[in-house]
């Protein structure tokens, strides 16, 4: 596959070999899945302007999160909460514009990799104070209804698409890209196993666990989504037990997927794309974006994303080039 | 309830893109170039349009025409733009979805449609328009709403990696603008060129692209004929800025108004 490497400032014309020339009108992968985590930023920011963010009600959903979290966990969160009751307008500007602003940064070439620098920084920062680091410490998760948190996934994902190479390093696929297939590999390992641990959490076993979580979906929804939750709150009530069995058996099979050859890694990631969508779907009903109250697409929408992250591609071997401004980004060929 | 300052600066910026479009009409001059040339001016007559709606939803002390009248504006404009989308796609197949500039516009053209026809009635037979985002007001479909919401991000998105660098299709990158033309030079409202203009237009040096096959077709005049030089306020960044601006705009629009 050729690739220019995504969020390099064009080489000058003249230096370009030829093959670079062509590579040029190929699509870039990694720039498109960058361009879609820009997306996702500019869609958080601009549902954080909605009018429930300048409520009391979006800082009582921040205090929320220090529930069942350890105390030095805790306190930073209720500390946070309660300065946003205060300064609820200000502070809420600021916090939409900020992802507006991760957005536009991302999309815009010359600030690519200082915005994917910022939006990690940025992600951290949300999980913890935001998301209770998604409430994984609290034992009360569940990948159904967005664990580990839809904002650290940003963050993973700006880690794996940061626009840089290893030179002379095979790239199987766009995440192996910037930190190595190994590194790759493992963070997605880490990731869809400790999904299966959760989906297997006490909680998430019993019978009619998974019912109320999707049930729990439907205030406000409009009537057909509504309709949908209710489809799958009958298909599985009182089959907690065996759908957290299911769900379990099927995310190992993903998280290992990634060190099957090319084509078995293709079909686990297709069932990691179909388990993201399922989850997006009936499990988040996309987010709440439809109730008017939800600050992101929630974490379906980015582990789809990040599926594609490492879709096997033909391995190439990435030469830097000399660009037109160097410090912005490496350009380089395919050879 | 949404500051009024935060819907102020929206609107101050819907203002801009409406200066801005009308100064890239007076600059051009379209109406003295015969009806082909006229015609081209509908991007520029679009982001006006669009944009002078757009502060009066935002501010109802802005409001110009009322909701029919703005209703009928917009489902004329959205047929001509589905037209236009039709007749790119005729010559560059599905790349005039995604690499096209009337595929936009025309999803920005039903975009608006939609909010005026789907705001719920207080809002719509209230203070008129931004009802719906100060609490009082929704829009019916919500889901119509988040998935123009979704594709106005995209578009937003592409145009400023577009905008940015010269990209796959590279049709109006700044990049592209400093390149000097060779050959026949397409005409338009935001992609003319002049005698003067060997920096023209980025368009012209883009021929493969969706929109140059399309205008190709329709108007293809030599540099001497063309009244501006694509510099200045006709730069094609300056109309791709606006679009940017009115996308992520109506896009705020629609999911406050869910």
């Amino acid at each position: 596959m050729s690739e220019i490497a995504a969020g390099a400032r064009p080489a000058r014309r003249g230096r370009l070999s030829a093959g670079a020339a062509a590579a040029r009108e190929a699509p870039d992968i990694r720039r498109l899945l960058q361009l879609a985590l820009a997306g996702i930023w500019l869609l958080d920011g601009l549902l954080q302007y909605q009018a429930f963010m300048f409520s009391k009600g979006f800082s009582d959903m921040l205090a929320g999160t220090a529930s069942g979290n350890p105390g030095t966990v805790a306190s930073p969160i209720t500390w946070n909460a309660t300065l946003i009751a205060h300064h609820a307008v200000l502070l809420n500007a600021i916090f939409a514009t900020i992802q507006l602003l991760l957005g536009i940064g991302i999309a815009w070439r010359p600030t690519v990799r200082v915005a994917l620098a910022a939006s990690i920084a940025w992600s951290l920062g949300v999980w913890w104070f935001g998301e209770g680091l998604g409430m994984v410490l609290t034992g009360d998760v569940s990948p159904v209804n967005g664990a580990p948190g839809a904002v650290i996934l940003y963050a993973l994902l700006a880690v794996l698409l940061w626009p840089a190479d290893r030179p002379g390093k095979p790239a199987p696929f766009v995440a192996a890209r910037a930190v190595g297939a190994p590194v790759a590999r493992a963070l997605w390992l880490v990731l869809w196993l400790s999904l299966a641990y959760f989906a297997l959490l006490p909680g998430n076993r019993a019978p009619q666990a998974l019912h109320g979580m999707i049930a729990g979906m439907e205030d406000g929804e409009p009537g057909w989504l509504a309709a949908l939750d209710r489809g799958a709150v009958s298909l599985v009530a009182h089959q907690g037990l065996t759908a957290s069995i299911v769900l379990a058996v099927a995310l190992v099979i993903v998280a290992v997927g990634v060190y099957l050859p090319a084509p078995a890694a293709r079909g686990t990631l297709v069932l990691a794309l179909v388990v993201a969508a399922v989850i997006w779907v009936f499990g988040e009903a996309f987010g709440g974006i439809m109730t008017g109250g939800a600050t992101d697409p929630n974490s379906g929408l980015p582990l789809v994303l990040l599926a594609l992250t490492y879709w096997p591609t033909r391995a190439v071997i990435l030469a830097p080039v000399r660009t037109a401004r160097p410090g912005v980004g490496e350009g380089m060929t395919a050879s | 309830m949404i500051p009024a300052w935060i819907l102020d600066i929206f609107a101050a910026v819907m203002l801009a893109v409406a200066a801005v479009s009308a100064a890239r009409l007076v600059a051009a001059r379209p109406w003295q170039h015969g009806v082909q040339r006229a015609a081209l001016a509908d991007i520029d007559v679009a982001h006006l349009l669009m944009a002078i709606a757009m502060a009066g939803q935002l501010v109802s002390g802005l409001r110009t025409l009322p909701d029919g009248a703005w209703e009928v504006v917009f489902a004329v404009m959205t047929a001509w733009f589905a037209y236009r989308v039709v007749r790119d796609a005729q010559v560059s197949g599905l790349r005039a979805l995604g690499g096209g500039h009337c595929a936009p516009h025309f999803i920005h053209a039903a975009a608006m449609l939609y909010m005026f026809l789907a705001v719920s009635a207080p809002a719509a037979g209230g203070s008129g328009g931004m009802g719906g985002m100060s609490g009082m007001g929704t829009l019916q479909l919500p889901l119509l709403a988040f998935l123009f919401a979704l594709l106005l991000v995209g578009y937003s998105i592409w145009d400023l990696d577009q905008l940015s660098g010269p990209g796959s299709s590279g049709h109006y990158s700044l990049a592209a603008a400093r390149v000097a033309p060779t050959g026949p030079v397409l005409a338009g409202v935001g992609a003319s060129a002049g005698p003067g203009a060997a920096a023209g237009s980025a368009l012209a040096s883009a021929p493969s692209s969706a929109e140059a096959a399309g205008q190709a077709e329709a108007v293809q005049v030599p540099p001497a004929s063309a009244p501006a030089d694509g510099r200045g306020v006709l730069a094609p960044w300056v109309a791709t800025g606006c679009r940017i601006a009115m996308g992520i705009t109506m896009a705020f629009m629609l999911l406050i108004m869910i």
